[in-house]
C-alpha cells in the first residue's frame, strides 16, 4: 500500500470528504486518500435513515445511505485509496500528517495538499449548563440517532426534546414511528431551528406538540431521568416565574446546535472565524495555511447535505490544482457581513470569477431585499437563521466593484418606504 | 450470604480510605475496603478543584486547626506519593490575587504566618510581573501572592492508584457493598453490608458523605457534620493555554471561593460555590451556576458562557460550618474502642498522605500490631495512556495489541485498547471508564464515543448493551430493544 | 363547514393556510397562501396527502442489527402507522443490495419496500 507522493489527502468521508475526494480525481489528481475514522466511508449518512438528502445534487429524494451509496460507487470507480478506522491526530502547518490505526499503529503522512472535510458535532447538555442532577437518560440527538437507527436501541419510552433543530425534529418523527411518546419538542426562540417541511413531517404528521418560547429549566432524577421542569421564556430568552411545569420522561433529547469540528484545524495553524466556528476561506476553500483546504460543515454548518458536496467539491478541485502547483485567482476582497447578516462564507473572493456566496441571517424578517454592495439586489419574502441563503454572482458582477471589502446586507422594504 | 472476616475494615473507597488502605498494607495483616458505590472516589473526592500543597494559601489554615497540620505535612509526601503510584502531578504554583490595599495587607499577615511555621517560598509580585506571569486574566489586580509550592493531580486517578497499591499488597477491596449495620461484641465488629457480613477487629470509618451515619451505627458519632454542596465548572481545553498558574482571588462572599486553575489533562477548572444542601441532592442550581461564571469572569473577564464544556455539584462534609471555617475528624472514638473516624472535608486530598499515617498511628494506639510487609511493592504502575506516550511507544503497543491502534473518543484520543484495560482493571460503567481513562471528558461530552464505549462494556464484561449503566444502580443507559415497543402495539 | 390547517413547504415563508371544507368534503376556499404554487401544494395535500416512509428493519445478525429501508414511492399518509406494524415483523436476510426488494406491494398500495443500503452478512 503506497503512502507517499499523495495529491490530495481527506479528512472525512462524509458527503463532504467523498465529493471532494471524487472531484479531485476528476480534476486529474493521481493519488488521492481518504482518511476515515469509522468502519466505512460515508460518515454519518448512515444514520441518517430517513429522506430529504439530493433532491438538488441528484434531482431525487433519497435516504442518507442511499445518498452516501452513490458516492461510495465513484470513490470505488475512481481508484481513490481509502484508509478507514483510521484516525488522524494531528495535522501540523507544514501539512504533515499523523495518523493512528490498528494495522500500521502510528502513521507519517506528507500529501502535497489537504482537504478537511471533519464535519461538525452537537452542542452538549454540559455547554448548556441545564441546572439540575446528571443521571443517564440525557442524549444528544445525533448520538439518540445512532442508538435508534444503527446499534438497535431505544434509550427510553417517553422522551422530551430540546431544541428545535432539524435532527431534534427528525428523531421526534423516527422514535414516534417506533412506538415511543414524544411529549413535546421545546424551542427556546419564537420560531424553530430548522427547515419547515420538518416541523410539517415530523411534528405535524404525528401530533408532537412543539412549544416555542420555552426551555428546560432543570433535570430531575438521581439516576436515571425521571422528569424535566419546562417554563416560558421571555424576551430575553429568560424563564417567566410561575411558568415552570414539570414534566415526566425518562429521556431527554438535546438538539440545540451544531459546532464545526475544528481540533485538526487549529493544531495546522488554520485561522478560524468565530462567526462560523470554522476556517477563514477564500472562495477556491483554501484557509489561511498554504495547501490545506476545506469544505462542508466543518466550514460552516449547512442546512442541506447538496450543499455540503458542492462545497467540498469546490475545496477538492482547488487541492487538486494546487497539488500541480496550479496559481489560483488571489485577489481577494474581503466579504463584510453587514445588517442582519450573521456570517458569509466564503470570508474573501477573488472578484475575477463567478462565486456562489453562503450566508445565513441573525433574525426572521418578512418582506426584505438582501443587497451585495451595489452589484446584487433580490427581494425576499422571509429570511431565516435557519434556512441559508445561497447568492450567484457572475464574474461580469463582481468586476463592478470597487473598493476592497463588500458589504452584504439584509434592508428591510418596509423601512425604506417609510424612510 | 457471603460470611467474611478480617483484621481492619475500611469502610470508604475514596482518597481517603484508599490512602489508609495502601498505608496499612505497609504492614502485615488483614485489610478489607469496602466501597459503596461501583468504582472510587465518587463521592466528596471528585468534588475537587485538584489542587494540593496548600498550606499558606488561605488565611484559614491555622497552626491551631488539625486539618492545617495534616496539610501541611503532606506537602513533602505528595510528589513521591504521586510518582510511585504513577498518577499525574504537576507543579504550578498559585496566584492569589491582591485587588487593593487592605488585601495586601491581609496577605503580608498570612506570608509573614506562613514564615513562622516554616513554609517558605512564598513571594510578593508586583503588577507588571504579574502581568508578565499571567497576560490574559484581569488587569484589575495590583499584584499577587505566590507560592511555587501548589500543585495539581487528578483526585480518582490518584484515588484508583491508592486502590491498586494496597491492592497489590494485599489489601482485599469489595466495590457495590454498602454497610448496613454494625453491632460490637467481645473484641470485635460484626459488620452487616449487602453482600455479606464481615467479622472484625478495628474498624477505619472513611465513609465520606456518611461518615457520621456509620458513626452512629455504634453510637459513636462525637461529632456533627454538614453536608455541605459545591459547585465546579470545567472549561474547553482550547482555553487551556490562557493560565499557567492556580489564580484565586478572595471570596467576595461567603462560601464563594474563586479559583481557577488548569488541570493536569489541560482544561481548566473554575469554582466552587459552596452552600448548605440536602445531602445526596446532587443537583446544580441556575443561581449557583450564576454566581460561579460571575466569579470567574473576575479573573478572566471576556469568558463566554460557551466555553462551559462541563459542571457538577458534589458535597464535602464540614465540621463546625457555623462558626466559619471548619475542622476535620481524624480521631479514635471516644465512646468504642478500635473504631477510627476520618472526614477531612476541605481539602481532603491535600491532606491525604499525613492523614493516613495519623490514622495508622492511631490504630496502634487502639492495640493494633504493625509488623513490616517484607513483600510490600511500593510501586503501581498505572495502565499506558496512549496519547502521552511518544510514537516509537505507541506504535510498540499498536503491535501488541491492535486495540490501541483504534480510537474510540475522538476528542481525548482514547483508544479501545485503555478502554478494554480500564474494564479489566474494574470499570464496570460508562463513568467508570469516563474517570479511568477520559473517553467522554472531552469537547463533545461523549456524544461520539458513547455509543462505542456501550458496546465494548459489553462485549468484555458478557453483558447485553442494556444491562450498561452510567454509573451503576439504575443508571441504565438504553431502556428498550429496537421495535419492543412496537411489539406490545401488534 | 369544516375547516382545517395546512403549512405549505414550499419554500421557506411556511405559509399556515386554512382551508374550509363543505359537507362533501369538498374545498370551498383556501386562506393564507402567498402564492399559486403553494395553493396548489395545499391543495394536493389535503386531497391526497402522502409520504415517503422510511423505517429499519431487524436482521438478526449481532454486527449490524438493523437494516434501513424505505418505500420506492409515497403511500397515504394515513397508512404510516399501519405500515410500520406491518414491518415489524419483516427480517432481512443477506446479502442484500441497495434497492432490493425486501417487501413488494406494501399493504396493497402498488408500493414496494426497499432497502436503502447493503448488508453483506
Amino acid at each position: 500500500m503506497k503512502l507517499s507522493d499523495i495529491d490530495v489527502a481527506v479528512i472525512g468521508s462524509g458527503p463532504a470528504g467523498m465529493a471532494a475526494a471524487i472531484r479531485a480525481r476528476e480534476e486529474g489528481a493521481e493519488h488521492v486518500l481518504i482518511l476515515e475514522r469509522q468502519e466505512q466511508l460515508g460518515g454519518l449518512l448512515h444514520q441518517c435513515v430517513h429522506n430529504g438528502f439530493g433532491l438538488f445534487y441528484f434531482e431525487q429524494d433519497l435516504t442518507g445511505p442511499e445518498y452516501s451509496h452513490r458516492f461510495v460507487e465513484k470513490v470505488k470507480d475512481l481508484g481513490i485509496q481509502v484508509l478507514l478506522e483510521t484516525m488522524v491526530t494531528q495535522i501540523s502547518s507544514d501539512r504533515q500528517i499523523t495518523a493512528v490505526n490498528n494495522r500500521e499503529g502510528v502513521l507519517r503522512l506528507k500529501p502535497k495538499s489537504i482537504v478537511l472535510a471533519m464535519g461538525c458535532r452537537e452542542r452538549s447538555r454540559g455547554q448548556l449548563n441545564v441546572p439540575g442532577t446528571r443521571p443517564a437518560g440525557i442524549f444528544t440527538a445525533g448520538t439518540a440517532q445512532r442508538f435508534v437507527n444503527v446499534e438497535g436501541w431505544i434509550p427510553g419510552k417517553k422522551v422530551v426534546i430540546l431544541g428545535s433543530g432539524d435532527i431534534g425534529m427528525i428523531m421526534a418523527s423516527r422514535l414516534t414511528l417506533e412506538g415511543v411518546e414524544v411529549k413535546a419538542v421545546v424551542e427556546i426562540l419564537p420560531y424553530i431551528g430548522g427547515l419547515t417541511r420538518n416541523e410539517v413531517q415530523c411534528l405535524h404528521d404525528f401530533h408532537i406538540p412543539l412549544l416555542l418560547e420555552h426551555t428546560v429549566t432543570e433535570i430531575h432524577g438521581p439516576q436515571r431521568l425521571e422528569a424535566v421542569t419546562m417554563a416560558k421564556v421571555n424576551k430575553d430568552k429568560k424563564p417567566t416565574n410561575g411558568t415552570e411545569r414539570r414534566i415526566e420522561c425518562d429521556t431527554l433529547l438535546l438538539s440545540v446546535g451544531l459546532i464545526p469540528e475544528n481540533e485538526l484545524s487549529r493544531m495546522a495553524g488554520v485561522a478560524l472565524d468565530p462567526l462560523t466556528g470554522g476556517p477563514v476561506v477564500d472562495q477556491w476553500r483554501e484557509t489561511n495555511v498554504s495547501g490545506i483546504f476545506a469544505g462542508g460543515n466543518v466550514v460552516h454548518v449547512h442546512d442541506l447535505v447538496d450543499d455540503v458536496s458542492w462545497e467540498a467539491e469546490i475545496a477538492g478541485a482547488s487541492a487538486a490544482r494546487f497539488a500541480r502547483k496550479e496559481e489560483m485567482g488571489k485577489d481577494k476582497k474581503i466579504l463584510k457581513p453587514g445588517r442582519n447578516i450573521r456570517y458569509i462564507v466564503p470570508q474573501t473572493i477573488s472578484a475575477q470569477h463567478d462565486v456562489t456566496l453562503y450566508a445565513r441571517v441573525k433574525d426572521i424578517e418578512e418582506n426584505v431585499t438582501l443587497k451585495v454592495g451595489d452589484i446584487f439586489s433580490e427581494s425576499l419574502r422571509v429570511v431565516k437563521p435557519g434556512e441559508m441563503l445561497k447568492i450567484d454572482l457572475s464574474r461580469s458582477q463582481l468586476r463592478q466593484l470597487k473598493d476592497d471589502a463588500v458589504e452584504l446586507s439584509i434592508e428591510s422594504v418596509r423601512r425604506r418606504q417609510n424612510g | 450470604m457471603a460470611q467474611m472476616e478480617t483484621e481492619i475494615l475500611i469502610i470508604g473507597g475514596g482518597v481517603l480510605g484508599a490512602a489508609v488502605a495502601r498505608e496499612l498494607s505497609r504492614y502485615k495483616g488483614d485489610v478489607l475496603l469496602v466501597e459503596k458505590e461501583v468504582d472510587f472516589g465518587w463521592g466528596s473526592t471528585k468534588t475537587n478543584m485538584c489542587i494540593v500543597c496548600q498550606g499558606g494559601d488561605t488565611l484559614e489554615f491555622r497552626p491551631e486547626y488539625h486539618r492545617s497540620k495534616l496539610v501541611w505535612d503532606s506537602i513533602p509526601l505528595m510528589e513521591p506519593l504521586c510518582q510511585e503510584l504513577d498518577v499525574p502531578f504537576k507543579k504550578v504554583g498559585e496566584l492569589a490575587l491582591i485587588r487593593n490595599n487592605e488585601e495586601l495587607s491581609k496577605f503580608q499577615k498570612l506570608k509573614s504566618r506562613a514564615e513562622k511555621l516554616g513554609l517558605t517560598g512564598h513571594q510578593f509580585i508586583d503588577q507588571d510581573s504579574l502581568r508578565q506571569m499571567e497576560p490574559n486574566i484581569t488587569q484589575e489586580a495590583i499584584g499577587a501572592l505566590y507560592d511555587p509550592n501548589i500543585a495539581i493531580v487528578d483526585p480518582v486517578r490518584l484515588t484508583i492508584g491508592l486502590i491498586e497499591s494496597a491492592s497489590q499488597n494485599g489489601v482485599e477491596v469489595m466495590r457495590e457493598t454498602e454497610v448496613l449495620r454494625i453491632s460490637r461484641q467481645a473484641n470485635q465488629f460484626q459488620v452487616e453490608t449487602n453482600r455479606g457480613s464481615v467479622k472484625c477487629r478495628f474498624i477505619v470509618n472513611a465513609a465520606g458523605i456518611s461518615v457520621d451515619k456509620i458513626a452512629r451505627l455504634v453510637n459513636s458519632d462525637d461529632f456533627v457534620l454538614y453536608p455541605i454542596r459545591g459547585y465546579v465548572g470545567i472549561l474547553d481545553k482550547n482555553l487551556g493555554g490562557l493560565i499557567k498558574h492556580e489564580i484565586h482571588m478572595r471570596p467576595d462572599a461567603p462560601g464563594q471561593m474563586n479559583i481557577l486553575t488548569p488541570s493536569v489533562h489541560g482544561n481548566l477548572f473554575f469554582g466552587t460555590t459552596m452552600q448548605p444542601a440536602l445531602r445526596g441532592d446532587c443537583s446544580a442550581t441556575a443561581r449557583i451556576a450564576e454566581i460561579g461564571l460571575q466569579n470567574v469572569r473576575k479573573i478572566l473577564p471576556d469568558l463566554s458562557e460557551k466555553e462551559i464544556i462541563h459542571s457538577f455539584a458534589g458535597f464535602l462534609m464540614f465540621r463546625n460550618w457555623e462558626i466559619g471555617w471548619h475542622e476535620c475528624v481524624v480521631q479514635a472514638s471516644q465512646k468504642v474502642p478500635r473504631f477510627i473516624s476520618i472526614c477531612i472535608g476541605y481539602p481532603g486530598v491535600s491532606a491525604a498522605p499525613a492523614a493516613s499515617r495519623e490514622v495508622t498511628e492511631l490504630l496502634r494506639r487502639e492495640g493494633l500490631r504493625l509488623e513490616k510487609n517484607e513483600r510490600f511493592v511500593s510501586i503501581r504502575k498505572a495502565p499506558p495512556v496512549f496519547n502521552e506516550l511518544p510514537e516509537e511507544q505507541q506504535k510498540e503497543l499498536v503491535a501488541r495489541d491492535s486495540r490501541y491502534g483504534h480510537v474510540v473518543c475522538r476528542c481525548e484520543t482514547v483508544t479501545e485498547g485503555e478502554i478494554v484495560e480500564a474494564i479489566r482493571h474494574g470499570a464496570t460503567t460508562l463513568d467508570g471508564i469516563k474517570f479511568r481513562t477520559r473517553a467522554g471528558m472531552g469537547r463533545c461530552q461523549g456524544g461520539f464515543c458513547t455509543p462505542r464505549v456501550v458496546k465494548i462494556l459489553a462485549r468484555e464484561l458478557g453483558l447485553s448493551e442494556e444491562k450498561i449503566t452510567k454509573k451503576g444502580r439504575e443508571s441504565r443507559l438504553l431502556l428498550y430493544k429496537s421495535k419492543e415497543l412496537l411489539e406490545a402495539q401488534l | 363547514m369544516a375547516e382545517e390547517n395546512i403549512v405549505c413547504i414550499g419554500c421557506p415563508l411556511g405559509c399556515r393556510t386554512t382551508l374550509r371544507i363543505d359537507r362533501h368534503g369538498d374545498v370551498v376556499k383556501i386562506t393564507g397562501y402567498k402564492c399559486k404554487e403553494g395553493r396548489q401544494y395545499v391543495l394536493e395535500e389535503y386531497r391526497n396527502p402522502v409520504r415517503i416512509l422510511t423505517a429499519t428493519i431487524r436482521t438478526e445478525r449481532s454486527l449490524r442489527p438493523l437494516l434501513p429501508v424505505r418505500t420506492n414511492r409515497p403511500i397515504l399518509k394515513s397508512k404510516l402507522k399501519e405500515a410500520t406494524l406491518t414491518l415489524v415483523r419483516v427480517k432481512a436476510e443477506p446479502p442484500i443490495k441497495v434497492g432490493q426488494v425486501i417487501l413488494p406491494n406494501l399493504l396493497n398500495s402498488g408500493v414496494d419496500v426497499v432497502a436503502t443500503d447493503d448488508l453483506f452478512e
